[in-house]
C-alpha cells in the first residue's frame, strides 16, 4: 500500500487504465472459451484497439511532451482527412482549398505547444473562417460556393480546433498545490469521455427502453444516457485526484463530459447518416473510423477545457 | 515512399497476394499518377527491380526530363501507340520480368472502368503460364487528378486480387475475363 501512495497521480492513473484493460481482455478471453460467438469477437477487436490507443497516450504522457502534440496533430489530420473524404458536400474544385485546411493543423498545434492562448483560440474560428471563403472566392466558381464555405470550416472546427484543446491542456501553466498538471487533466477528460461511451452502451443494453432520437441513433436510450451520466459523474469524483477540482467541481465536470460526449456522438452520427455511411472509415480495427472514436471527444474536449479555464485560471 | 503514401491516405489491401509470385502482369484501373507509385510500393522488394510499369510515350516521352525521371525511379517501359509496342513488352516478359499495365490506356474518370485495350489479351495469350493480378484502385483521382500538380490528402484504397491464370482462348475473351475479374474485385468487401 505504501508503494501505491508513493506513486504520482499519473502513475496511478496509468495503473488504473492498465488494470481495466487487463480485466477486459481476460474477461472476453474466458467468455470466448466458454461461449464463442460474433459478439465476443467484436468486443475482442475493440479491446485490441483500446490497447493501441492506451499505449499511444501513455507513451506520450511519460516521454517528451512534444510527442503528445505531434500525436494529437496526427489524430486531427487523420480525422480531417477522413471527414473530407466521406463528405459529399465539398466540390471537386475545392481540393486546393482543402489543402489550406490541412495546413492549419500544424499551425494550430504550434500555437498549442507554445502556449499562445489568444492565437490558439482565434486562429480557426476567426482567421481560417475568413481565409477559406476568401480562397474559395478567388477561384471564381460561385455555384454551390456557400455550401463549401460552411462545410470546410466546420470540418476544421470538428477535427482540429476541438482536438487541439486536448493538447493545450498540456501547455496550461502549473497550479500551486496540484501535482498531476495538464497530463492529469488530459487523462481525466479522455478517459471519462471514452468511459461515458462504454457506460451509455452498457446501461442501454441492460435497461434501454425509451429511445431518445431514433432517426439519428437507434441505440441511444434515456436509460442508457442517464445510467451513463450517473456512472460518469461517479467516476469523475473517484478520479478527482487527477484534477485541481473540489468534489462539487468534479461532479460538474462529469456532468459536462457526459452531456457533451452525447452531443458529439449524435452530431457525428447525423453527419454519417447524411453521407449514407455506418462507420466513417476503417482506420482502427473494430472501432470503425477515427471519427467514430473521437466523436464524443470532439465536443467534450473544448467544453472541458473552458470549464477548467474558467474555474482555475480566470 | 510507403510512409508518404500512408500520410496521403492510400491504403493497400491484401498485399500478400504477391507472396510466392515471381512473374506476373498487374492489371489495374487508372485514375492518377499515384496509382503507379502505390502499386510499386505494394510489391515485395525481391520482384520490385524486375517489374516495369508500362506508360505511354506520348505523355512521358514528350519531355526528355520526364522520360529520364520515370526511368530512373520507376523502371518504366515507354511504349508508343501503334508502334511495335507489344514486342517491347514481350521482350521484358521473356526475360522473366513482370509488368504493371493500365489497360484503360489513360487515366479515366474516377470510379468508372473504361473499355480495355486489347494489348493485355495479346500478352496473356502469348504467355499462358504468366498469371495476371487484378487490382482495383479507388479514390486516387481525388488526391491527384489528371491535370493537377498539387497532391491533396484524401482516403484511397488499392485492392489487390489473387493471381489468376487466364482461361480464355481468344484475345477478346481474355480481355473480357480480366475486366470482369477487376469489376468483381471492386464489389468485394472481404479484402
Amino acid at each position: 500500500m505504501q508503494y501505491l501512495k508513493d506513486m504520482t497521480e499519473i502513475q496511478q492513473m496509468i495503473l488504473v487504465i492498465l488494470g481495466v484493460l487487463v480485466f477486459a481482455t481476460t474477461l472476453f478471453w474466458i467468455w470466448k472459451k466458454i461461449k464463442p460467438g460474433p459478439q465476443v469477437d467484436e468486443l475482442m477487436t475493440r479491446t485490441k484497439s483500446w490497447w493501441v490507443m492506451a499505449s499511444i497516450f501513455t507513451t506520450a504522457a511519460i516521454v517528451h511532451p512534444a510527442i503528445s502534440f505531434i500525436a494529437f496533430g496526427l489524430l486531427s489530420f487523420a480525422a480531417l482527412r477522413e471527414l473530407s473524404s466521406i463528405s459529399k458536400s465539398a466540390r471537386i474544385e475545392d481540393r486546393s482549398v482543402i489543402f489550406w485546411a490541412y495546413l492549419a493543423v500544424p499551425v494550430q498545434y504550434f500555437f498549442a505547444y507554445m502556449g499562445w492562448f489568444a492565437p490558439f483560440a482565434v486562429f480557426i474560428p476567426v482567421f481560417m473562417f475568413t481565409w477559406i471563403p476568401f480562397v474559395l472566392v478567388l477561384k471564381g466558381h460561385t455555384q454551390d460556393i456557400a455550401r463549401s464555405m460552411s462545410v470546410i470550416p466546420t470540418h476544421l472546427m470538428l477535427t482540429v480546433f476541438s482536438i487541439s484543446h486536448l493538447a493545450y491542456l498540456l501547455s496550461l501553466p502549473e497550479l500551486p498545490q496540484f501535482n498531476a498538471g495538464g497530463r492529469g487533466l488530459l487523462l481525466f477528460v479522455v478517459f471519462l469521455t471514452e468511459m461515458n461511451d462504454v457506460f451509455q452502451f452498457t446501461w442501454g443494453k441492460l435497461l434501454g427502453r425509451h429511445k431518445i432520437i431514433e432517426k439519428i441513433s437507434p441505440n441511444k436510450t434515456w436509460e442508457g444516457f442517464i445510467g451513463g451520466l450517473l456512472s460518469t459523474i461517479g467516476a469523475a469524483i473517484l478520479l478527482r485526484f487527477l484534477t485541481p477540482f473540489t468534489t462539487l467541481e468534479a461532479l460538474g465536470a462529469g456532468l459536462l463530459i457526459a452531456c457533451m460526449g452525447f452531443v458529439g456522438d449524435i452530431i457525428v452520427s447525423a453527419i454519417k447518416r447524411d453521407f449514407g455511411l455506418k462507420d466513417t472509415g476503417t482506420a482502427i480495427k473494430g472501432h470503425g473510423g477515427i471519427l467514430d472514436r473521437i466523436d464524443s471527444l470532439a465536443i467534450s474536449a473544448p467544453f472541458f477545457f473552458y470549464y477548467v479555464y474558467l474555474i482555475c485560471y480566470w | 515512399m510507403p510512409i508518404l503514401l500512408k500520410l496521403v491516405g492510400v491504403r493497400i489491401r491484401n498485399q500478400n497476394a504477391f507472396q510466392g509470385q515471381n512473374q506476373f502482369i498487374v492489371v489495374a484501373n487508372h485514375n492518377s499518377h499515384i496509382d503507379t507509385m502505390a502499386l510499386l510500393a505494394s510489391l515485395p522488394i525481391r520482384v520490385l527491380m524486375k517489374t516495369h510499369p508500362v506508360a505511354t510515350a506520348n505523355y512521358f516521352g514528350k519531355k526528355k526530363w520526364l522520360a529520364f525521371i520515370s526511368n530512373l525511379f520507376v523502371n518504366t517501359v515507354l511504349i508508343k501507340q501503334k508502334d511495335n509496342a507489344l514486342q517491347l513488352l514481350e521482350e521484358k516478359l521473356k526475360k522473366g520480368h513482370s509488368l504493371i499495365l493500365f489497360p484503360e490506356g489513360t487515366r479515366g474518370k474516377p470510379g468508372e472502368l473504361q473499355a480495355f485495350r486489347s494489348g493485355i489479351g495479346v500478352l496473356l495469350q502469348a504467355f499462358p503460364h504468366i498469371p495476371f493480378i487484378p487490382v482495383w484502385i479507388e479514390g486516387t483521382g481525388k488526391i491527384l487528378p489528371k491535370g493537377s500538380f498539387l497532391p491533396v490528402p484524401f482516403e484511397a484504397e488499392v485492392k489487390i486480387g489473387a493471381a489468376t491464370l487466364a482461361t480464355g482462348t481468344s484475345v477478346e475473351a481474355i480481355v473480357v475475363e480480366v475486366q470482369t475479374t477487376i469489376l468483381d474485385l471492386r464489389r468485394s468487401e472481404s479484402l
